[in-house]
This record gives structure tokens, C-alpha cells and sequence, in this order.
């Protein structure tokens, strides 16, 4: 490493001029020419890139994850790996003692949808793309008509994992059932077997395919997306993980959503943050399963829409 | 078949005469290369086809979120299907004893090998990881009906390369010295394959109890490749796919599918080639009548499938029936229905229907209606899940076919055709040995008995 | 147009139901005053705070793009907001009505003034007041500790309140406080808000059922609600004293949705021995043809001998 402490090595110095060329022409687009886009160029290159050609006591400007430009002493700097084998390890393993449970409370919602948009933006999928959708559903006829937010209901029987031929989507010890987009083959034949239509398959190449390139595989995130793989809903694992609400729970701006463990009986709702005995929840309010006569022992609770908080409206449009 | 051969028949005169009629139009003819040719080109298209696919991904097809299993699956399932025609005549008809059968199980086990072999590649079309297929074998989780079909269906394909094969031998060897107007590599091909064969009475002895293994080793794995294959739908919740009777009702459309496609396949090896001396009128007889009974058994099976949901129409069911009887899909349901299964089971019961040429077109009414059926089975059953459909563009809610799909469908099927078209026009497409066995051995009875049983 | 047209029915409409289901804060509420004054550093942490928990409903100060909700919320710059003492928006806040929720869990009561304080960096004409005895109470509220004990006869968890005055440590009487256990996510009030008494001690009643962790611990956490006062409080306890709760894993069991190696004996039983029978006779065929060659070879051999 301290070896070739000078910029001697050809070919190094070479590439630090081309990068510098190529800021220039990226200076120029913006207007600055000449010797401030000489500068800066070589200011932010010097601050993207790690040099191995200078002293050790020196500093390094970097470019942090909320853009600011800093600069850190060299021999602090450390290579952070996120490892593939960790991520997949952990990811199948899930989080012992725990059972995650879900419980939406249909007289709370409104289709805001802004559980949607934040579950879209962290798993980078396209505005037609759901992990969790909200339906107007109607039971009868006469019956009135309701919002219902549904997710991934991560059965205890789960009929979609039952099929897998690769184990590729799997339920973990915590209750979560999550797919492995490095291994499905996308025969999508779980999407045969929910009854929920939980799932989506990436029919072409993911919303940021681009930008997501190189980036290590998060099976908790299942970002980066890729084409030709089933995706669902996560429960937000790497959320849960650290402790936090899954996205579509703290996003919703009318405390549809409680999410919990049912090994604590504790249930926390995303907007008020208040917690509950997740069984008093469902005794007082009636909650109940989707389509309980399929057995599939669903992981998501819904309190009917009684005494709603908000008067059903539709714009009348439910396609995009 | 016989447990004993008598190889009085390799001194018989007749086997001269039979073996001429069967290998002459056996070798490379101009009609071979220009339909060879045509069937190339056509597939070269296709393959762009799948090329295209390969690049962009399944949103090349109508397949969506909602729809996801389409033309492809159901293509699978007729493929699937439509192979299965091999274990019934041979095995079925043949270990029950019945004569008829003999010039036609060949053809049966053609079909069988280049549907079943097909099928594998049809499944890989519809992937949208193709280049993972190992994986299924890597990591294969043996509760996965896929994984019981990957294993049944090469189970089944082998079997059935076998079983076409192993009758194959003695006729590879009689053909020797007789196919002097064939290609030089055919010639060696002949050799090779014919495994020393010199017609030692051991050498039947170890044939026939092969061909017997074989024979009763498929009846199982048949019904087993095509249960699986109802399975596949069969198992999920889905209402239209919910059914207990899958398997049966699969299985005996794959006899009415398989057994079309051998008809066609009899007339166009008895009129292209002159065989109308080995596939007689008799022969188109009995195929009648066997397509007669399959399809009244299929009939049974679908007014099983169809009247009991009817009769109670839960909700999802009732959508769904409603689609398939009165809505969307009731025009190509009705078609296929009323050409494909009822008007040919009326028209058989007809002597003047079971002859070559009618049996032809009904043949091949049979045989598309049965693949619009694998359509109507795969489709409209996705297209009304329990939850409603919302929120998504229109074009994700409903399924519409697009060309690249169509042609790579295609594709699959020139395949097909390719692989029946080989093995149909350069090796002996009815077995000599087994035709002038019975010959010899009709004359010997004659002598021996006065009065034989003949069957049917 | 429409959009507009809309809005302004809107507004009518609201005014009409506000007049009908005006939300009344007790007097003794409306007149509460912050504790500390407001300046631009609460201001810009109020901003932060109102557009993670406001904004989603009351908009943008001063755009009047709220939503469509009954009623309507108002916008912070109009001028039905600041027509509200400190004391009103403060109870407000902390109560909430539908469909607005209540964020007394949410916000500790200075970050709820910091938002007030955000609230009116939009009026001109606000002068705040500031509570006369504000800023520290004295030394007994900078050091007032909670002990948890459980009384396990009377199922009971007691809150013991000390504090020191005169350089002497004394019970705190009279103060709420409020018992919780820690959940993954959040912290699940227990019983209720009690007040302590002349020995500063609070009592609650812990339920029988609640789940602690496999030895039955349960990590309690007990704060002083008069944050005014006594600032942030509070005690952290585990106490085994929890349903001891231990739950298999959800992936236990041999199933069919489980992985390979999870498979049902009777599966792998059945599957593995068919597999092998049908194959094994595929073989025994294929070295069938083998014999067929090997026999044509001995008798060509012995034709030619």
C-alpha cells in the first residue's frame, strides 16, 4: 500500500486526468469553464476516490450519503463490505422469539395510499406495482362499501410457499414469508396459489435497475429488484430488525395499521404510536381473518369498518 | 404382445414384400427438404421470437400480474396431454391383447416422444429466469408438484424413447441390406443402432421381456405425468382450479387429444406413403370407435366438472362459470365444446364418419378444440381471483395473447412436427418384423386351429 | 376551476359544521403557558416536528393545502388556527378528536410546544406569555428518582417516588406518574396514570396474563408525567413477574410448505422410493440392450465358427 507513495504510476495518473476531462465536460454543461472546473473536478474526484498514492497522515474528502463533502483523516477510512452470504444468512434465518402480526383497522382508512407510496419508494417499484394496494370492497349488495388495505397476509400454512419448487420464497422462524429473487426461477407459480394476490413478478427489468446496479442484495428489502423474479410484500423485515414500524405502518397518516408480536401480545399503531394488548384489540373490536375457510392461517388481522372515522368517497376510478 | 416369438416369419416370403412397402419412402426425399426446409425457416422466426423475449422480459407477452399462467401453460398442458396417446395404445390396448393395434403403437410412441420431449421446453419458455432451470435440480423441494412433474415427465420420456426404440431394433437390422437408396450416414445409423441384432430367439426372449417391463412400467407414470400436470392447477385455491376430479378429468382429455393426433398422423403416413395395405380401413375403424369412447368418457368428466359448481354456484365459482357459459369466454367455450367433443362423439357413432378422410377433419377439430380447452382451463380461472381486481392498468386485469407469445407457441409446436417428422421418414414408421409375424402366424393358426378368436 | 370551486364549498360547508361541533377546551387548559420561551432554535425543531406528524393533514402554513377531511383541519397560518391560546393548541394537540389523532404518546409535552412555537412564528401578531414560574422548580425536581418493586401478593407493581428538597431526600406526593412495558415496538401503558401519595408511592395493577419472555421478565419503564417539573424521569426495571412465554419457532414443523429438509416423512418416503423403483427398472431395461448386443455378438461368433 505505501509502497508507490508518489504519483508516479502511469497509468493512475492517467485516469485521474481522464476522470478530470470527463468533469470538465460536466462543468461545462453548467456553464463553469476553465480553471474552476479544473478544480473542482479534481476536489470531488479526490473526495470519491480512495488514492492508495498518498501519505497516510493525510485527509481524504468524501462525499457522504446526505451529500455533504467531508473530510476524514486516510487512515480511518475503511472499506465497508456488505456481504451477500451475511445478508442471505440472516435474512432466511429471521429473528428468533419473535411472531410478527399485523392488524389493520378498516374503520380508520381512507385510501390516502400513502402506505402504498412509501412501500413503493423503498422497494423501488413502479406505481402499478403493489406489495400492499388498498381495494374498495363490498361484502353484499346492500352492504357499504369500504376501504381495505391489503398486504402480503404471511400465512402459517402458506399455500404459495407449499409450491415453490426452489425454495425460493419461504417462511421464516418470526412468520415472515420473503422471496429470494437470486434464486426464483419465475415459474410464478406461487402467484397460481394465492388466493390473495399478494405477489407481482417483475415482467421487465425493474423501475431502478440502473441505479440499483452493483448494490449488494438485501433479501429483507429484496432491493435490488430483478427482472423475471417474483416480489411481494416484506413486512419490511429490515425495518423490523432494527426495532422500527415496517414503512406502510408509519407511513399512514390515519392509524389504520398496528403492527406488533404476537409473542408479546402487543400490537404498536404507525401514527399514534401508542401500543395495545394485541388481544384486547381484537376482542373489543371483532377482528378477524380475510377468508379464514382456506386455512391459511393468515398473520394480518382486520377490525371491521365500524364507526368510521371517514365518509367513503370514491372518484369513481379504480384502474390507473 | 406375444411372450414367444416364432422366427419362422424372418423365412416367410411375405416379409419380403412387407418390408419393401415399408422402407421405400423411408431416406431423404425432395418433399422431405422442402417441408424440412419450410418447418426451419418457420422456427428460425420463432426463435427471434424468443430471443426478443429473452431480452426484455415476460412483458413481451399479454401475461400480467392477474393472469400470469397463459398460452404457455396451456400449451404445456396439451403437450402433456396429447404424448400421453402412446401409453394408451401400446400399453392399454396392447397388453389387453388387441391385433389392430400393432401397425399404429409406432406411430402412438412418435407422438409420445416428441410431445413429451417438447413439453420440457415449453415449461422453460414460460420461465422468467430460464437460466436457472438447474436450480429446480439443485435445489429442488420435493413438496413442489413442479418438481413431481420434472421427474414424471423425463420419466415418462424415456420410457417412451425406450419403447419406441426397443421394438425398433429388429427392424433396424431386417432393413439391413434393404435401404440401399438412403444417405450413407442413415445407412450407419441403421447399424449402430441395431445393437447386433441377428434375430437369436435369446435375443427376442431379452426384447419381449423389456418391451413387457416398459409396457406395464408406463401405464403408472402416464397417469402420473398428466395427474401431476392437473396438480399444478389443481392444488392452489383458486375456484376453476379447485378441483377434486382434475386428475381423471385431465387424463381422459389427453386420450381424446392423443388419440386425434394419431388419426391425423395415420392418414397422412397412409397416403403420403401407399401404406393403405397396413393402415386399413379397419384400422380407421377401430381408432373411431376408440376416439368415440374417450371422448364419451371425457364428456362424463366435464359435465362432472361443469354441473356440480353449477348446481351450487358459490360465488366465485358462479363468476366464473358465468364467464365460461354466458360471458367472455362463452363463444370459444361453446366452439370448443360442441366441435371439439359432442358433434365428433355423434358423428363417429356413424359408419360413413369412420373413414380416413372424415376421421381426418373431425381429427383435427378434436385436436385444436383440445388445445383452446387447455386455454379455457388455464385462463378465465385467473382472471376472477377472490379479491378484486383494482388500481392497476386495464391491460394487467385482462389477458391478451401478443404475437411474440403466439409465435414462440408455434415454435414449440414446429418442434414437434421436426421430431415427428424425422423419426416418421427415416426409420420404419410400422414395425415389419411384428406385421410379418402375424402374417406367419395367422397362416400357421389357420392350419393349426380352424376357428381363432379375433378381438373386437 | 373545479378544484377551486370545490374548496370554497369546502370552506363554506366546514364553517357551517364548525359552528355545530366547536371543540371546547376546558378554561383551565386554554390558559397553560409554555414553560420556556419560544425562539428560533424551538421554531426550527417544531418545523421538523410538524411536517413528520402535521403535515400529512394541515399542509403547508400558509398554502391552505390541507385535506379533504370532516372536519376540515385548519391550516397553521389561518386565521382560525391562531385565534387558539397556547394553552388550547396544547390540549388539542395532546387530546385529539376525530380524525385527529392524539399525540400524547407521540410527542413529549416540550416537543409539543416546540411545534405551538413553529405554529406561531406565523403570526405577526403573537406575543407570547411565558408561565411565570417557569424554568426549574427547585432542586427536588432535578432529582427525583422512581424505585419499582412488585408486590407479588396483591399482583402490584409499586412506584416509590423520592426526590431531594432542602438537601434531604423526601417522597414526591401528589405526582403523576404512569407505568409502562416495553414492547419491540413501543411501551404498553399498564393500568393507568396514578397519582402518588404523602409516602410517594403509586400502586398498579399488573395483569395477569401479560406475556414477559421465556423466564417471564418484563422490562417496566415508569415515568413522571409533569415533565414541567421534574423533566424527563423515569425508571427501568425488568421484573420477573410476566406469563414466562415461550413459543416454538413458526418453521418448526415438517410441512409442505416447508423447506426440502422439512419435508413430511410420508412424502419423502414415497416420493424417494418410487423414484428409485421406476428408475431402477429404466436401468435394468437399459442393460437389457447391453445383453441383447453381447448375445448378437456370440452368435455371430458362432455362425462364423
Amino acid at each position: 500500500m505505501t509502497k508507490n507513495n508518489q504519483n508516479s504510476d502511469p497509468d493512475k495518473t492517467n485516469k485521474a486526468l481522464d476522470i478530470g476531462n470527463s468533469r470538465r465536460a460536466f462543468f461545462k454543461n453548467f456553464g463553469l469553464i476553465g480553471a474552476t472546473a479544473a478544480a473542482g473536478g479534481a476536489a470531488i474526484y479526490s473526495g470519491y476516490k480512495y488514492e492508495e498514492s498518498k501519505p497516510n497522515h493525510d485527509f481524504v474528502k468524501v462525499l457522504t450519503a446526505d451529500n455533504r463533502l467531508v473530510e476524514v483523516p486516510r487512515d480511518q477510512i475503511k472499506d465497508i463490505k456488505v456481504d451477500l452470504t451475511r445478508l442471505q444468512l440472516q435474512g432466511r434465518e429471521g429473528l428468533k422469539g419473535h411472531r410478527w402480526v399485523m392488524v389493520i383497522d378498516l374503520s380508520k382508512c381512507r385510501n390516502a395510499r400513502k402506505c402504498i407510496a412509501a412501500c413503493q419508494s423503498a422497494h423501488h417499484l413502479r406505481p402499478y406495482e403493489y406489495h400492499i394496494n388498498t381495494l374498495i370492497m363490498q361484502e353484499a349488495q346492500n352492504t357499504p362499501l369500504y376501504y381495505m388495505p391489503k398486504p402480503c397476509q404471511h400465512c402459517d400454512n402458506p399455500p404459495c410457499v407449499a409450491v415453490c419448487p426452489v425454495n425460493a420464497t419461504f417462511k421464516r422462524q418470526d412468520g415472515v414469508v420473503l422471496i429470494d429473487n437470486e434464486r426464483c426461477i419465475g415459474c410464478r407459480f406461487c402467484i397460481a396459489a394465492c388466493p390473495y394476490s399478494a405477489r407481482m413478478f417483475h415482467w421487465e427489468e425493474p423501475l431502478m435497475s440502473e441505479s440499483d446496479k452493483g448494490k449488494e442484495y438485501n433479501i429483507e428489502l429484496n432491493v435490488p429488484q430483478k427482472k423475471g423474479t417474483i416480489s411481494k410484500c416484506l413486512f419490511s423485515s429490515d425495518r423490523l430488525r432494527v426495532g422500527k414500524l415496517p414503512y406502510c405502518v408509519s407511513a399512514c397518516p390515519n392509524g389504520v395499521y398496528y403492527f406488533g408480536d404476537e409473542n408479546q401480545d402487543a400490537v404498536t399503531n404507525g401514527t399514534t404510536k401508542e401500543t395495545h394488548r394485541l388481544s384486547e384489540l381484537l376482542r373489543v373490536n371483532g377482528g378477524y381473518h380475510l377468508m379464514p375457510e382456506l386455512g391459511t392461517k393468515p398473520r394480518v388481522y382486520y377490525l371491521p369498518p365500524k364507526n368510521r372515522l371517514f365518509e367513503f368517497k370514491n372518484e369513481g376510478r379504480n384502474e390507473l | 404382445m406375444a411372450s414367444e416369438v416364432n422366427t419362422g416369419f424372418l423365412h416367410d416370403k411375405r416379409l419380403d414384400s412387407i418390408a419393401t412397402d415399408i422402407l421405400r419412402p423411408v431416406g431423404i426425399s425432395k418433399g422431405f427438404l422442402i417441408w424440412m426446409g419450410f418447418l426451419t425457416i418457420s422456427l428460425l422466426g420463432c426463435i427471434y421470437a424468443y430471443y426478443l423475449q429473452w431480452e426484455k422480459g415476460l412483458i413481451v407477452t399479454g401475461l400480467r400480474d392477474y393472469v400470469s399462467w397463459g398460452m404457455y401453460i396451456a400449451n404445456f398442458i396439451f403437450f402433456v396431454a396429447t404424448s400421453l396417446v402412446g401409453m394408451l395404445i401400446s400399453s392399454v390396448l396392447g397388453l389387453i391383447g388387441f391385433k389392430w393395434i400393432k401397425p399404429i403403437a409406432r406411430i402412438a410412441e412418435i407422438i409420445a416422444v416428441a410431445f413429451a420431449a417438447i413439453a420440457g421446453l415449453v415449461i422453460v419458455s414460460d420461465m422468467g429466469r430460464p437460466e436457472r432451470l438447474p436450480y429446480v435440480f439443485m435445489y429442488g423441494r420435493i413438496q413442489s408438484p413442479i418438481l413431481w412433474d420434472v421427474t414424471v415427465v423425463t420419466t415418462y420420456l424415456v420410457l417412451s424413447a425406450l419403447l419406441y426404440f426397443l421394438p425398433l431394433i429388429p427392424d433396424l437390422a431386417i432393413s439391413k441390406g434393404r435401404i440401399g437408396h438412403t444417405p450413407k450416414w442413415l445407412q450407419k445409423t441403421y447399424e449402430v443402432l441395431s445393437v447386433n441384432w441377428n434375430h437369436s430367439p435369446q435375443q427376442y426372449k431379452i426384447l419381449l421381456k423389456s418391451v413387457r417391463i416398459l409396457l406395464i412400467l408406463i401405464i403408472p407414470t402416464a397417469f402420473a405425468i398428466h395427474t401431476v400436470t392437473s396438480w399444478l392447477l389443481a392444488v392452489t385455491l383458486r375456484p376453476g382450479w379447485d378441483s377434486t376430479i382434475f386428475g381423471p378429468y385431465f387424463l381422459t382429455g389427453a386420450f381424446v387429444s392423443g388419440s386425434a393426433a394419431v388419426i391425423i398422423m395415420m392418414y397422412f403416413v397412409r397416403t403420403n406413403y401407399k401404406l393403405d395395405k397396413y393402415l386399413t380401413m379397419h384400422h380407421f375403424d377401430m381408432m373411431g370407435k376408440l376416439l368415440v369412447l374417450v371422448s364419451l368418457v371425457y364428456l362424463y368428466f366435464n359435465i362432472n366438472e361443469f354441473l356440480v359448481p353449477a348446481f351450487k354456484l358459490k360465488t366465485a365459482d358462479a363468476i366464473h362459470l358465468h364467464d365460461l357459459f354466458v360471458g367472455e369466454y362463452a363463444p370459444m367455450f361453446w366452439s370448443v365444446q360442441l366441435l371439439g367433443l359432442i358433434i365428433p362423439i355423434i358423428l363417429l357413432l356413424f359408419r360413413f364418419f369412420r373413414k380416413p378422410l372424415p376421421m381426418l377433419i373431425i381429427s383435427i377439430f378434436v385436436l385444436v378444440a383440445s388445445w383452446f380447452k387447455r386455454f379455457l382451463i388455464v385462463v378465465p380461472a385467473q382472471e376472477n381471483p377472490f379479491l378484486p381486481k383494482q388500481f392497476v392498468p386495464h391491460a394487467w386485469m385482462v389477458y391478451q395473447p401478443t404475437i411474440i407469445e403466439t409465435a414462440i407457441t408455434m415454435g414449440t409446436i414446429l418442434l414437434a412436427v421436426i421430431i415427428i417428422t424425422v423419426l416418421v421418414k427415416l426409420f420404419p414408421v410400422i414395425p415389419i418384423w411384428e406385421m410379418a409375424e402375424e402374417k406367419h402366424a395367422g397362416k400357421n393358426d389357420e392350419h393349426q386351429k380352424s376357428s381363432t378368436t379375433s378381438n373386437l | 376551476m373545479n378544484k377551486r370551486y370545490l374548496l370554497l364549498l369546502l370552506v363554506v360547508l366546514a364553517s357551517a359544521h364548525l359552528s355545530a361541533q366547536e371543540w371546547v377546551v376546558p378554561a383551565e387548559n386554554g390558559a397553560k403557558l409554555s414553560p420556556f420561551a419560544f425562539n428560533d432554535s424551538t421554531r426550527k425543531a417544531g418545523a421538523e416536528l410538524y411536517i413528520l406528524n402535521c403535515k400529512s393533514c394541515h399542509g403547508d402554513p400558509g398554502k391552505n393545502n390541507v385535506i379533504n377531511l370532516v372536519p376540515p383541519p385548519p391550516d397553521p397560518a389561518s386565521v382560525r388556527m391562531q385565534n387558539n391560546s397556547d394553552g388550547a393548541l396544547q390540549f388539542k394537540i395532546v387530546q385529539g378528536r376525530a380524525p385527529m389523532p392524539s399525540f400524547k404518546n407521540i410527542l413529549s409535552s416540550t416537543d409539543i410546544w416546540r411545534v405551538i412555537s413553529y405554529v406561531r412564528s406565523f403570526s405577526d401578531k403573537y406575543v407570547q406569555e411565558i408561565e411565570k414560574k417557569s424554568g426549574r422548580t427547585g432542586a427536588a425536581g432535578l432529582n427525583a428518582r422512581i424505585l419499582l418493586t412488585w408486590l407479588k401478593e396483591k399482583n402490584q407493581v409499586q412506584a416509590v417516588i423520592m426526590g431531594m428538597k432542602d438537601k434531604i431526600t423526601q417522597p414526591v406526593a401528589g405526582t403523576e406518574v404512569k407505568l409502562f412495558a416495553k414492547r419491540y415496538f413501543g411501551n404498553l401503558l399498564i393500568d393507568e396514570a396514578r397519582n402518588t401519595d404523602a409516602q410517594g408511592k403509586a400502586l398498579f395493577n399488573f395483569p395477569k396474563d401479560l406475556p414477559g419472555d421465556s423466564a417471564g421478565y418484563v422490562q417496566l419503564i415508569a415515568k413522571l408525567s409533569d415533565e414541567t417539573a421534574f423533566g424527563e424521569t423515569k425508571a427501568d426495571t425488568t421484573l420477573a413477574i410476566g406469563v414466562p412465554t415461550y413459543r416454538p419457532p413458526l418453521n418448526e414443523q415438517r410441512a409442505m410448505w416447508n423447506v426440502v429438509q422439512k419435508t413430511p416423512i410420508w412424502l419423502l418416503l414415497s416420493y424417494t422410493f418410487t423414484v428409485l423403483a421406476v428408475w431402477g427398472f429404466i436401468f435394468y431395461v437399459l442393460l437389457q440392450i447391453r445383453a441383447i448386443y453381447k448375445a448378437g455378438v456370440k452368435k455371430d461368433q458362432e455362425t462364423a465358427d
